[in-house]
């Protein structure tokens, strides 16, 4: 019982708000607020996934929500300008990449501490899309096409959904079912063992940030073409929840151990409450308070099974 | 046994309070971003106009960030609140969400955001007037010559007018010179972004600036304490800005302060007028050209300095 606790209990609470909000919440069950709450997730879930990886291997990528700002003005600079639109998504995915990148080589060439040197790159991408942007964000009414990566739907379900459950999924098949994930997972949880069991565990720590950067490419792109416009600090606010988001999912399934299953139910919660709580009324302030208990809360759950590094600090 | 009553009890309560409250007119309000006092005070003037009126409101903030200001109105979109009142919004980055609102007929009105073909009216200022008074004031205290520093923020479009104006006016008036210009990038953080920036300009330009323009109030403040810490005193620099409010008015009236005067936006009438506006249109079922024909219902903005401060005050 115990156990069933430790690994569902945060899960099980999730559904008794989401019960909640069901019965008490007018609308919350109307399937077009459902879909917008999947849909209003699909960033969040697509960051905290990337973010995910990374601590995985045991190191942290503090840079990914300024990455994914990044991403999303080089995207939106470009579109702005007149680069045809698919171009444009390449190049925010390949920035965002190639910073994830950047941190890995930092993290596993120079040995920079991961916490040092993703609040580095962070600086750095904050400081870069001001200096792209002077502050002024990138607006327009852009190519139907590109905005239909964001609001456009497929067979009735919303795109954002479909890519973010492709992100997912595909993430938690690369880490359940693939070589590559059974060894970013042993270089997380033992990397000294790994080592020496042949692992290329620096190999795992730089696949791990780096996918952390392309994931939030991916994010920042859908968010250029959610909102037609790109600023500076676009994704600034997906840095709490997202680490949030994996902080919870830490709760749950595998209790101390980072996975994609539960980062993406974490980062549901989330958006679950922060949708049910302006439905029920509450004043704004209760979505930060909310947000610090869950951060709080989570961690006080996970700090006794809590076999990463990363967080011990 | 007890908990069973307990808990049936909470139900009703809650059930009773649901129903209650979905009696009266359920209004909801996004502002920009709270930590400006500007936003906040268009949105808490509308949440104590509707609550006068008996309304249910919920206030959100959006915290500076586009994404999740496109997220709250599509929450209060799917809530199905009454009506919609938006505070320094954006119309063409939020033009799917404004659609949203107008698609399922919730009465929509933007304040201090910029016109929408999807809101009812934007309740204004005419910036362009605004920037023109500040920018002759400074001018007229500096006597048309002299030289000037600017704090500018070019992510509103309100100031972002103010300076464009005060280019316009400097085009016209050569003598006075801008020797330096700090252009404030940041939404969340711009106290620091403020402080770092002005402070670098006034240390650089120490003794060789006669006076400050400002974007906004908040600058000001910001500039009006480094120019203290710089051991200046009252008169030794002009410095002129735009929004006003309680603590601008005291500032102005403070011999120890360089804010000599500010055109003072009425924000909090502006929310008072937001509310009338809904009352009129969404509940009494009138016509929005009654109230205003065109996209924008305009309100006055006064100048304020040391000749008129005391009746600011006394409001």
């Amino acid at each position: 019982m115990r156990d069933f606790i430790a690994k569902y209990g945060t899960a099980l609470a999730g559904l008794l708000v989401f019960v909640f909000l069901l019965v008490f919440a007018r609308n919350f069950a109307s399937t077009a607020n459902l879909l917008n709450v999947l849909k209003q997730t699909s960033f969040l879930a697509i960051l905290a996934t990337g973010f995910t990886f990374a601590l995985l291997t045991s190191e942290l990528d503090l840079s990914f929500a300024n990455l994914a700002s990044l991403a999303a003005v080089v995207t939106g600079g470009l579109i702005a300008g007149g680069t045809f639109w698919g171009l444009a998504v390449v190049a925010g995915l390949g920035v965002a990449t190639l910073g994830g990148l950047v941190n890995g080589l930092l993290v596993t060439g120079v040995k920079v501490p991961s916490l040092i040197a993703t609040l580095g790159t962070a600086a750095i991408a904050n400081g870069l899309t001001f200096m792209m942007t002077g502050g002024v964000a990138f607006v327009g009414r852009w190519d139907p096409m590109f905005l239909a990566l964001a609001r456009g739907e497929l067979f009735g379900i919303p795109v954002l959904v479909i890519v973010m459950v492709a992100v997912v999924f595909s993430a938690w098949f690369v880490t359940r079912k693939t070589r590559l994930g059974t060894h970013m997972l042993a270089t997380g949880e033992a990397q000294e063992a790994a080592h020496r069991a042949g692992i290329a565990t620096r190999r795992m720590k730089l696949i791990g940030l780096t996918l952390s950067g392309f994931a939030a490419g991916i994010a920042a792109v859908l968010l250029v073409a959610n909102l037609s416009s790109a600023s500076p600090q676009m994704a600034g606010d997906y840095l709490l929840n997202g680490i949030a988001a994996v902080l919870l999912g830490m709760t749950m399934f595998e209790p101390g151990r980072p996975n994609i299953a539960g980062t993406f139910v974490g980062a549901l919660i989330i958006s679950v409450l922060a949708n049910g709580l302006v439905l029920l009324g509450a004043p704004y302030y209760l979505q930060d308070i909310m947000l610090g208990v869950i951060v709080i809360a989570s961690v006080s759950v996970s700090a006794s099974v809590l076999k990463k590094a990363a967080f011990s600090v | 046994m007890k908990l069973r009553l307990l808990l049936s009890l909470a139900v009703v309560a809650f059930a009773v309070t649901r129903a209650v409250s979905a009696q009266a007119f359920e209004l909801g309000v996004v502002a920009f971003q709270m930590s400006s006092e500007t936003h906040a005070r268009v949105a808490n003037a509308v949440e104590a106009a509707a609550r006068k009126k008996g309304w249910d409101v919920v206030v959100l903030n959006s915290n500076g960030t586009l994404q999740t200001h496109a997220e709250q109105i599509e929450n209060l979109v799917q809530s199905g609140v009454d009506g919609i009142v938006l505070a320094m919004s954006k119309p063409v980055e939020f033009d799917a969400q404004m659609q949203e609102v107008k698609d399922a007929g919730i009465p929509l009105i933007t304040v201090m955001s910029g016109a929408s073909p999807n809101a009812l009216f934007d309740i204004q200022v005419n910036e362009y007037a605004v920037g023109s008074e500040s920018a002759l004031y400074l001018l007229g205290q500096l006597g048309y010559e002299g030289s000037i520093l600017t704090d500018r923020f070019e992510s509103n479009v309100g100031t972002r007018i103010r300076g464009k104006v005060l280019d316009v006016v400097l085009s016209e008036n050569q003598a006075v010179k801008e020797v330096g210009s700090h252009s404030m990038a940041r939404t969340k953080s711009w106290q620091e972004d403020v402080r770092n920036g002005m402070n670098a300009l006034i240390m650089q330009n120490a003794g060789n600036f006669d006076g400050i323009w400002a974007s906004f109030d908040g600058q000001a403040f910001i500039i009006d304490d480094l120019l203290k810490q710089q051991g200046m005193q009252k008169g030794d620099v002009v410095l002129v800005s735009t929004d006003g409010g309680p603590e601008t008015f005291r500032r102005i009236k403070s011999p120890d302060s360089m804010l000599m005067a500010t055109v003072a936006i009425p924000f909090e009438a502006m929310g008072e007028a937001a509310v009338d506006a809904m009352q009129k249109i969404a509940v009494d079922g009138a016509a929005k050209e009654t109230i205003t024909s065109g996209p924008y219902l305009y309100m006055q903005a006064d100048l304020v300095d040391q000749s008129n401060v005391d009746d600011f005050i006394k409001e």
